[in-house]
């Protein structure tokens, strides 16, 4: 685990990288693509827990920290969906190689659709009541889609590097 | 057993998660310090995916979009003639303005101080309607200055570095303009609703004066967040429920958001 906790959060740092160098640049219908958040839960998919969580909460920090909503809930959601990935991950629901090939797209697709609902629905916390207001349908359907076409290579990656640990979990 | 630590484990991680939430919420002296360091470390990573991905992206938009960038140039240069045009016109009435609003003790954006500024990054985000630009405190650029551009206002300065600042823009959610028209009796809150949907004003009265294409400005009234006379938005619609005594509208920037490059920061601060 320590072995892989290296490379794992230089690649999540590359990811917050390019999710503020180039995805926030190229809106899809107005809409951002998150991957600071498919990227967590592509590593809950590959059953990697313990690493998801810590690769939910670097990309979010990161990423929080170059936003003017409020501080902490990228990361909050990307730490629960990371949380609920692993616990289907380690049953091996969405694994690449035994379940069929549109599992871990599909849920994928699931988490980005709920992803930015759980994001409004977390800011009421605190008490910021005005984030739906923003393309919200939108921004579920974009995000969606882009999980369901990114969920693979990501899992592929994800499940790489989890490798270079040598053990899973 | 197994399924009691299970649960007991789930209920540790959700109130960690909420613990997490309002603790930096409430701590948001952390959070900006956080900023700081996060760009630190982010900068190295950024470079390496900007150079990469730049060069990229600027062949592929250049290959695929190049004639659409002749006809803008052309377009362009048509509009700047016009702009001219107007700027000599309205030379005359700026000063018949400058001179009433000296008279009426508001102060006339024309006669204050702007700083131009590139801009240099869009909102991370799906739900903040922000830009960062290249200039901050140390060419004078504090946190409250309007910023206009494109023939209208912008937004407002919400934080500033040395050599940077994010500015808010008028279509945040969180973001509120009080406006006038015409004559300037009556003054309305015109409301952000999201980078993609524009802004609105509600709860306008009856009686209200009021057609679609009507020019609406900055008020200007004592304790406001911008100065008068600045151009916002232009009435697009105007919704009426039946049986109430009031009706919203919706608003259409007079700067045009999607494409800013290059903006204004007005060197005023609301009043204390």
């Amino acid at each position: 685990m320590r072995r892989v906790l290296v490379p794992v959060t230089l690649v999540t740092l590359f990811i917050v990288a390019i999710q503020l160098s180039v995805f926030s640049g190229l809106r899809f219908a107005g809409v951002v693509i998150m991957i600071v958040w498919l990227w967590p839960l592509a590593m809950g998919l590959a059953g990697l827990t313990t690493l998801a969580l810590w690769c939910a909460l670097v990309a979010g920090v990161f990423f929080d920290t170059h936003a003017t909503t409020p501080f902490g809930l990228t990361a909050v959601v990307a730490l629960l969906l990371a949380y609920g990935a692993s616990r289907l991950g380690r049953e091996g629901v969405g694994d690449l190689d035994s379940a069929a090939w549109w599992v871990t797209p599909l849920l994928a697709a699931a988490a980005g659709f709920v992803a930015p609902l759980i994001y409004v629905g977390a800011s009421f916390f605190t008490f910021n009541f005005s984030l739906w207001r923003n393309s919200l349908f939108a921004t579920m359907v974009v995000n969606a889609v882009a999980f369901f076409v990114l969920a693979r290579p990501m899992a592929r990656l994800a499940r790489w590097l989890g490798n270079l640990g040598g053990s899973r979990r | 057993m197994a399924t009691d630590r299970s649960r007991r484990r789930s209920w540790t991680f959700g109130v960690a998660v909420v613990a997490t939430l309002v603790i930096l919420y409430l701590t948001t002296g952390v959070s900006s310090g956080l900023r700081g360091g996060a760009n630190i470390v982010i900068t190295p990573f950024s470079w390496a995916v900007n150079t990469i991905a730049r060069p990229i992206g600027h062949m592929l938009a250049g290959t695929v979009n190049y004639s659409d960038v002749v006809a803008q140039n052309e377009k362009l240069r048509y509009q700047l003639g016009k702009a001219e045009e107007r700027a000599n016109e309205g030379w005359s009435y700026a000063r018949q303005l400058r001179e009433l609003t000296t008279e009426l003790n508001v102060p006339f954006v024309g006669s204050l101080p702007t700083v131009a500024a590139q801009i240099t990054t869009l909102s991370p985000t799906n739900f903040s309607a922000t830009v960062g630009i290249s200039k901050g405190r140390d060419a004078g650029v504090m946190v409250g200055m309007p910023v206009v551009a494109n023939g209208g206002l912008v937004g407002r300065v919400i934080a500033t570095t040395a050599n940077g600042a994010t500015v808010r823009l008028i279509t945040d959610t969180a973001s509120s303009v009080g406006v006038t028209f015409k004559s300037g009796k009556t003054t309305l809150i015109v409301s952000g609703r999201g980078l993609n949907n524009g802004l609105g004003a509600t709860a306008v009265p009856l009686g209200t004066s009021i057609a679609p294409g009507t020019k609406l400005s900055t008020d200007g009234l004592n304790g406001a967040l911008y100065p008068a006379g600045l151009p916002v938005a232009s009435v697009k619609t105007i919704i009426l429920t039946p049986g109430a005594a009031t009706y919203n509208l919706t608003v259409q920037p007079t700067a045009n958001l999607r494409h800013l490059s290059y903006l204004d920061v007005v060197i005023w601060e609301p009043a204390a």
